[in-house]
């Protein structure tokens, strides 16, 4: 317990320093190099990456105390080093162990195309396989700025690309906007396959993250809850400061202590079983919409411009549901537990 | 009881969706969202093809909802050049008439409603922009906030403090006054940055020593608290006019959607809550043309109308959120991910939703109290 606690603290400590007045202009420019850095060094960015593979070997919950705190002060950050930390370096571990370094330090920054395992439209990548060489155009890339690249291909392969590739945004950016999301241009000799069964290897990471995307969540709803409580103390309207009024204060209060027992389950999260963080995903989750949006109301206009740094968690909190995992496959997993047996399928 | 429409509405519904499919682009939409830029082009072409004329409430109101069923933002921008003109019309005199409110009409000039400010937002009557009156001027100080068509507007109808109120009452004292946007002293600072509806303007403008002839005030000086109210509950019909285009909107893209998947993939719990969207749009649909129908015959119901703005505002974020769900990934990399943004202002503008439900207790206290 004590080792959470300065774990926490540490990670409050950083981001108070490194990112608390800077948030806003990560969403509007992005998350600066140096910025990336220093999450790496202090061991943030390859939090879940095994010691001897570079990373900081931290356990799961102290990874989800840093996921957590870091996603209070900007979620973008946070889905970086869930990016990094446990997407790239699940389907990098087997067959380009050799690049988790790489990643771990912040020195080479990797993109992820989840868009071909979690669209029910979307049936194949993008990318051909021709010889020697890899080609094609990859859309939707998380995190698409750097030299690598985990995309599938045409016939289901799942693959790192090493260079070769050019990047130009994507129009459509709702959350996490401090990472890139862009349309990838793949024309490279530098390729490797990560497994032969993309679509099936992506979506068991995304459903071996339920805790990680669960600490995210939460932290998107105490940073907003956060940013509410004080604003409506100060905040007057009619004379009275906005948290003097029932349906305020009562919508607020109620969700704080939603966040709270959830945080408080979060934190014993290691005695649980697979199904009851799935549990606490989607209830994590179904915290921070609500949280983001009821935040967002109480500050009225101000809420809705980027200055006060409010709708940033609205947009994730959004983003997040859908990105990382279908709320509608969650939904069957979780019937599945319940019951023992495939359930709500028809 | 009939639940259609007169022909002449539903052509004037006709004509906006013909507009919307012909002007209302993709790329349009997405560079005004993108760089922030207001679509005067737009807006000029919606007057030359006769779609905008506030004095045919009735096929404004379908219109807006077709147009921000295409896009919110560009459906918005291309009808609220005339916001506020509902004051000229009812409490200003034939001068101000000719001269401010005709050449909006005609799609010449911009105007804007100039009431929250800074420190106000919902506490209309809590304004502290002052006008003092000096022989046969005005002299404006004080700042407005969150003004749409802001920095664009020609004029705008302001909301100022001409008196102390002497009885406490704070609603005492305001009056609507006409101030011209190029006047020395009144600076406009564009509004960037903001989640949603990006094709809008908007703007904080500041006023020093700003004279406006007298010649300008709306009516009667102290009654300016009426006349917004007044104005309020009309624009509040329009505003969930563009709530139920934006989940009209939404509704049209989770039924592309669904329709494009297999019929084994369009599960119940798909089904369900395409079927909820749709249900909570039609009861949106029903309560605006309610409060519609008692405004436009000029008998006003403001319980009707403050459950009808409140109620389709919240379907809109409903509605787009779930859209968002269904959809999954196809969903966020196309416009429905505006759409998601742009539907929270409904909750906000014209209104809070807090405010809404203020007003339809009280009204309905007040209802009680008076049979009893």
């Amino acid at each position: 317990m004590e080792e959470t606690d300065l774990l926490k603290s540490a990670v409050v400590e950083f981001s108070e320093k490194n990112i608390s007045n800077n948030a806003t202009a990560f969403e509007r420019g992005g998350i600066p190099a140096e910025v990336i850095k220093a999450v790496a060094a202090q061991g943030f960015l390859g939090a879940a990456i095994p010691a001897d593979s570079g990373g900081s070997g931290i356990d799961r919950s102290g990874y989800s105390v840093i996921l957590r705190q870091l996603a209070v002060y900007s979620p973008s950050v946070s889905a970086l080093v869930l990016i990094t930390s446990s997407i790239a370096s699940a389907a990098l571990a087997k067959a380009a162990p050799d690049l988790l370094p790489d990643i771990a330090s912040g020195n080479r920054l990797v993109g992820v195309d989840l868009s071909t395992a979690m669209d029910t439209k979307i049936e194949r990548g993008a990318l051909k396989i021709s010889g020697s060489r890899i080609r094609g155009t990859v859309r939707y890339v998380l995190n698409g700025s750097g030299d690598l690249l985990i995309a599938m291909t045409s016939d289901g392969k799942l693959v790192v690309v090493d260079g070769g590739i050019q990047a130009t945004p994507e129009e459509h950016h709702l959350s996490f906007r401090g990472l890139a999301y862009t349309k990838v241009k793949v024309d490279s000799g530098n390729f490797r396959i990560l497994d032969e069964h993309g679509k099936d290897a992506l979506l068991k990471i995304a459903d071996s993250i339920d805790l990680e995307v669960a600490s995210l969540a939460l932290g998107i709803a105490r940073g907003a809850l956060n940013k509410v409580v004080e604003y409506t103390k100060v905040r007057k309207t009619f004379e009275r400061p906005l948290k003097d009024y029932g349906p305020v204060a009562d919508n607020i209060s109620r969700l704080m202590s939603e966040l709270r027992m959830a945080e408080l389950n979060l934190e014993s999260s290691e005695a649980m079983r697979d199904e009851e963080i799935l549990m606490l995903k989607i209830l994590s989750v179904d915290i921070a919409k609500r949280a983001t949006k009821y935040a967002l109301q109480y500050h009225g206009g101000y809420g809705y411009i980027e200055d006060f740094g409010v709708e940033k968690y609205y947009r994730d909190a959004a983003g997040l549901s859908i990105l990382f995992q279908s709320p509608y496959r969650d939904a069957m997993r979780v019937a599945k537990a319940v019951y023992g047996e495939k359930s709500g399928y028809l | 009881m009939d639940f259609e429409f007169p022909e002449e509405i539903a052509r004037a519904r006709e004509k906006a969706v013909e507009f919307a499919k012909k002007e209302i682009t993709p790329e349009l939409a997405q560079k005004c969202d993108r760089d922030e830029k207001f679509p005067d082009e737009l807006r000029v072409k919606a007057f030359q093809y006769g779609i905008v004329d506030y004095r045919n409430p009735w096929s404004m109101l379908v219109t807006i909802e077709e147009l921000c069923r295409a896009d919110p933002g560009l459906g918005i921008a291309a009808t609220v050049s005339l916001f506020g003109a509902e004051v000229i019309m009812l409490f200003g005199n034939d001068e101000q008439k000719e001269k401010f409110l005709a050449p909006v009409q005609e799609g010449k000039k911009i105007m804007g409603l100039a009431v929250t400010e800074p420190g106000g937002g919902s506490d209309v009557a809590g304004i502290k922009t002052t006008a003092r009156r000096e022989g046969n001027k005005f002299i404006i100080n004080g700042s407005k906030m969150f003004i749409t068509n802001g920095a664009i507007a020609d004029f705008f109808v302001m909301l100022v403090r001409t008196s102390e109120p002497s009885d406490g009452k704070r609603h005492h004292g305001l009056s609507a006054i006409i101030v011209p946007g190029n006047l020395p002293g009144f600076k406009r600072n564009k509004i960037t940055g903001k989640l949603g509806v990006r094709a809008t303007n908007t703007a904080e403008l500041v006023l020093e020593n700003v004279e406006v002839p007298a010649e300008n005030l709306i009516g009667e000086e102290g009654k300016g608290f009426y006349y917004i109210m007044t104005f309020f509950n009309i624009s509040r019909a329009y505003v969930a006019a563009q709530a139920i285009g934006i989940s009209q909107g939404s509704l049209d893209r989770v039924l592309e959607h669904l329709s494009s998947l297999g019929s084994g993939a369009v599960t119940e719990e798909l089904q369900f809550a395409a079927a909820d969207i749709a249900t909570r749009i039609e009861a949106s649909r029903l309560l605006t043309y309610k409060a519609a129908s008692y405004l436009f015959q000029f008998r006003p119901n403001p319980t009707i109308t403050s459950m009808s703005k409140a109620y389709a505002a919240e379907t809109a974020v409903f509605a787009a959120e779930k859209a968002l769900e269904i959809t999954g990934y196809s969903g966020l990399n196309s416009d429905l991910e505006r759409f998601f943004r742009d539907a929270k202002i409904m909750e906000i503008w014209e209104g809070t939703s807090e405010i809404e439900k203020l007003i339809i207790s009280r009204n309905l206290l007040k209802e009680a109290q008076g049979v009893n």
